[in-house]
């Protein structure tokens, strides 16, 4: 076996820019750079076509305002996407609203919890760039804005991405500065929002936010620079997106393909599913618990949502007992029960 | 909408959750919870959660 032992390797013009297979490897671009959870879109807990504002694929929202007029739409998972990738989420309207008031925002999201983001070092002067590379295909071209939000402190930074052709795989790379101003505080809420706007009314981008954090106020910021809303307002239009990475810095390295494994066990620290009966334990003469382990410490309590339970038991009750390492559902009036489909949800 | 539980039947104490009655989520007492952040909020617009059974 041989052995290099140097004490710098240096880029053959100056400085230390050497690269390998294009990259230029430094402290960010190693395991566990990308800040965004499931950017390949291979999680799909849910499984379900969406057509209301809510969770899609995991981590992923769709948010919608609820004074559109004719709107309507679908997500799903999809297998078209680009080479290196096996799914892509893909929207599609399905009912075309006529006219984009003012008021009205359509657009996709996904919440970074604060305590992964510390590195950034937001609210001092060290506050770090960061770089969102993002794949993207839709059949509306034009202009469209993907802005950060930052919860503490309310401010927002909207920059521009251009669809080149219709229904063509493309990769867009934008770089945000960092806030100065504002520190994310470490806790479990919400650190930064990264917000793919598909159609905004004027409300929300009459004020430029393009090369400062801005504050939301009552959102005039919050789209700024979106130029197209043909998205909502054509029927069947599609807009696809995968391959999403945000990282630390001014440059997009390769995506960091994380085992699936892996990539399900991040997303099951916001949202779990557990498919058909789940049979209960006798505690008592007329009680039962059922229990259900938790792959991975969940962000806060969760919410608990099942679709059935057996004849003649109460309402679960859900237990902190044990929690976070697992959850206990109780259900008085019967020691023989079950709880079907159950849902654990701690999204942001 | 949203409504009360009964107590916890082994323990005797207070629910520490809350149904939402659209789709029959239970919320826990959780401020860290997105679900029970939106029910604080009703709350605070001067709604009142319909009371448990029995």
């Amino acid at each position: 076996m041989s052995t290099i032992a140097v004490n710098a390797i240096t880029d053959a013009n100056s400085g230390n820019t050497t690269t390998i297979n294009s990259v230029t490897p430094n402290v960010h671009n190693t395991v566990g750079k990308n800040l965004v959870i499931n950017g390949a879109m291979q999680i799909d807990q849910r499984n379900a076509t969406t057509t209301a504002l809510g969770y899609t694929l995991d981590r992923f929202y769709l948010f919608r305002s609820s004074n559109h007029d004719q709107h309507a739409f679908s997500v799903v998972q999809d297998t078209d996407a680009p080479d290196g990738f096996s799914n892509s989420l893909k929207y599609t309207t399905t009912t075309a609203e006529t006219t984009v008031d003012a008021d009205e925002l359509l657009y996709l999201r996904q919440r970074i919890e604060a305590t992964n983001l510390q590195q950034l070092a937001y609210g001092t002067t060290s506050a770090k760039k960061v770089t969102l590379s993002f794949w993207v295909k839709s059949s509306v071209t034009g202009t469209f804005a993907v802005s950060l939000y930052q919860q503490d402190g309310m401010k927002n930074l909207s920059k521009t991405y251009t669809i080149n052709s219709a229904n063509t795989w493309e990769k867009k790379t934008i770089t945000y500065i960092g806030n100065t101003s504002n520190a994310i505080i470490d806790d479990t809420g919400i650190g930064i929002q990264i917000d793919w706007i598909l159609s905004a009314g004027s409300d929300y981008t009459s004020t430029d936010s393009s090369s400062a954090w801005t504050a939301y106020g009552s959102g005039e910021s919050f789209a700024y620079g979106h130029g197209t809303n043909a998205v909502a307002t054509t029927l069947n239009a599609t807009w696809q997106l995968t391959g999403v990475q945000l990282e630390v810095g001014e440059s997009a390295t390769e995506f960091e393909h994380r085992p699936y494994g892996t990539e399900l066990l991040l997303c099951q620290r916001y949202y779990n599913f557990y498919e058909g009966d789940n049979y209960s334990c006798v505690y008592s003469t007329s009680n039962c618990f059922t229990i259900l382990d938790l792959p991975a410490e969940m962000r806060a309590t969760p919410t608990v949502g099942y679709s059935d339970r057996r004849s003649g038991a109460s309402n679960y009750y859900f237990s902190s007992y044990n929690y976070p390492r697992r959850v206990q559902l109780l259900s008085a009036g019967i020691t023989n029960g079950y709880v079907t489909d159950v849902t654990l949800d701690s999204e942001l | 909408m949203y409504k009360l539980q009964p107590n916890d039947p082994i323990k005797n104490e207070p629910a520490k959750e809350i149904v939402r009655l659209s789709d029959n989520a239970h919320i826990p007492f959780d401020e860290a919870n997105k679900d029970y952040q939106e029910y604080l909020e009703w709350l605070a617009e001067g709604n009142t959660p319909e009371p448990a059974d029995g």
